[in-house]
């Protein structure tokens, strides 16, 4: 390898005023005596300064201008039009309530109790069903993650860079439970995300390490996942079920139209994947893993 | 055009139009085609604003709004969508910005325009992976941290295509600056002798 190599990043960290410290000074020492490297410094520059020059290279046309302007202003009507489809609604069922006062109790008694008995039980099954499928899934994915046969995907350990990667990828807004990375020596660590399949559509699968134990959360849209069934657990405003699911321990959630699943090792401590999340929260040793 | 809805702290202070000439200047480095590239910056719009109640990071809409048309991008391209690459090589440097204030002397002006049309040209005969990259950092002032999210690759590999697109755009321009690559190793080595090398040149 050409000792020269490694300046030629570190000459544009330094076009960037990127190096500090002792890498600048070596930099800098390198420059000095090296004739070949102040030619390349000097032609970044030269390039640099060019491309500069004629900056922006383009600028949008007025006529995507007005179409994207003409995109807001029906955005931002559609989302005013939820208030006002509310009030129609509201105006329609009280058209219908005049109509229920000319039927008879006879006749709207046995129907009411009808429907009443749809309502309970049929989408009670789908409910379960549907959520039984999530947590296969999630459960399934855990076992790709687990025996390295994940789709490559993101590698990093930062939320931010997680959550943007996924913008545009999955078909919902995706978001992370929690802010999960403040601790300085957190126990799980995220390690990275990547893109499966939930029901033919993308879904997000975000991976966490600790020294014993892997975690994944699996992250859909709550209008294709419903969560119910196992033991349920309520904290706060949210409801979490808590199952054991083919020698793994699942837990599942929903959260501003988003369904989580997060599995983790039924061999480890029974409350272990919740760390995941409130490792760096005040309510931390409810959580406690037991030794 | 402030984007966002009332209730929305990020919302409120995002404004997208702040973004359209980039987006529309990625766009077009991606497909090298205007009419895609302006469908491209209208969907990556309409996503944005149905997706910005979820935006918490107002430092982050930039590369946010970059990443989501990118990934728009590559669906069409999976899904056979895209339309064929044509580059529109108008003479008249239509696809390049005209300066606002174009100079007085009109041979000046000439020269620029003409240097602006070599410079544009050489990025658009780039490979797509250097294109984009080289209008990322170059055009767009998106860091390397910032970039590796938008492209989805580490950081390391960021600095290592953004060398490799500037010694292959360098190549390209070798004509438009050599002239000035002279003028300067003059001017720096003249620097040198009074070691001065401190500072960015």
């Amino acid at each position: 390898m050409n000792p020269c190599d490694e300046y030629v990043v570190k000459t544009l960290r330094y076009l960037d005023n990127d190096l500090k410290g002792q890498e600048l000074e070596d930099f800098r020492s390198h420059m000095e005596s090296c004739a070949h490297c102040r030619a390349h410094l000097e032609a970044e520059n030269a390039l640099s300064e060019t491309l500069h020059r004629f900056r922006p290279l383009y600028s949008a046309p007025d006529a995507l201008r007005d179409r994207v302007s003409a995109t807001v202003v029906q955005q931002s009507s559609r989302n005013t039009t939820r208030g006002s489809l509310y009030d129609r609604v509201s105006r329609i069922l009280s058209v219908s309530g005049a109509l229920e006062r000319l039927l008879s109790w006879r006749i709207l008694v046995p129907v009411a109790l009808a429907i009443g008995l749809c309502v309970a039980l049929v989408p009670n099954i789908v409910h379960h069903v549907q959520a039984a499928s999530y947590v296969e899934t999630a459960v399934a994915m855990h076992r790709k993650f687990i025996s390295g046969d994940l789709p490559s995907g993101l590698q990093s350990n930062s939320p931010q860079a997680v959550t943007t990667w996924f913008a545009g990828k999955v078909p919902f807004d995706f978001r992370l439970p929690v802010e999960s990375s403040a601790g300085s020596n957190p126990a799980y660590k995220m390690t990275g995300a990547t893109l499966v399949s939930y029901k033919g559509s993308p879904a997000a699968l975000v991976t966490y390490e600790a020294p014993k134990d892997k975690v994944s959360l699996l992250v859909v849209s709550s209008q294709s996942a419903l969560v119910a069934g196992g033991d349920e657990v309520t904290g706060g405003r949210m409801t979490f079920h808590y199952r054991t699911e083919s020698d793994f321990r699942v837990v599942t959630w929903t959260s501003d139209g988003l369904s989580y699943a997060l599995v983790s090792s039924a061999s480890g401590p029974p409350q272990a994947s919740c760390l995941v999340c409130h490792q760096n929260m005040a309510d931390r040793r409810d959580f406690k893993a037991e030794q | 055009m402030r984007l966002g809805s009332d209730n929305n702290k990020a919302g409120q202070r995002f404004d997208l139009n702040q973004y359209l000439d980039g987006l529309y200047g990625y766009a077009m480095v991606l497909s090298r085609n205007s009419a895609e590239a302006e469908d491209l910056v209208q969907e990556t719009c309409l996503r944005a604003l149905r997706g910005m109640d979820g935006l918490r990071d107002e430092d982050g809409a930039k590369s946010w709004v970059f990443t989501i048309l990118r990934n728009i991008w590559l669906n069409q391209l999976r899904q056979g969508r895209a339309a064929p690459e044509m580059v529109e090589l108008d003479s008249d440097g239509k696809g390049a910005n005209e300066p606002a204030d174009a100079a007085q002397d009109p041979h000046a002006d000439y020269v620029t325009k003409i240097e602006r049309e070599q410079v544009w040209l050489a990025i658009q005969k780039l490979p797509v992976e250097y294109r984009e990259i080289i209008i990322l950092r170059e055009y767009e002032d998106l860091s390397y941290q910032e970039i590796a999210a938008v492209l989805g690759c580490p950081l390391g590999t960021v600095m290592s295509r953004l060398a490799r697109a500037r010694s292959r755009l360098r190549d390209a321009l070798q004509n438009i600056f050599s002239a000035e690559v002279s003028f300067q190793r003059a001017g720096k080595l003249r620097s040198k002798e009074e070691g001065t090398l401190n500072e960015p040149l």
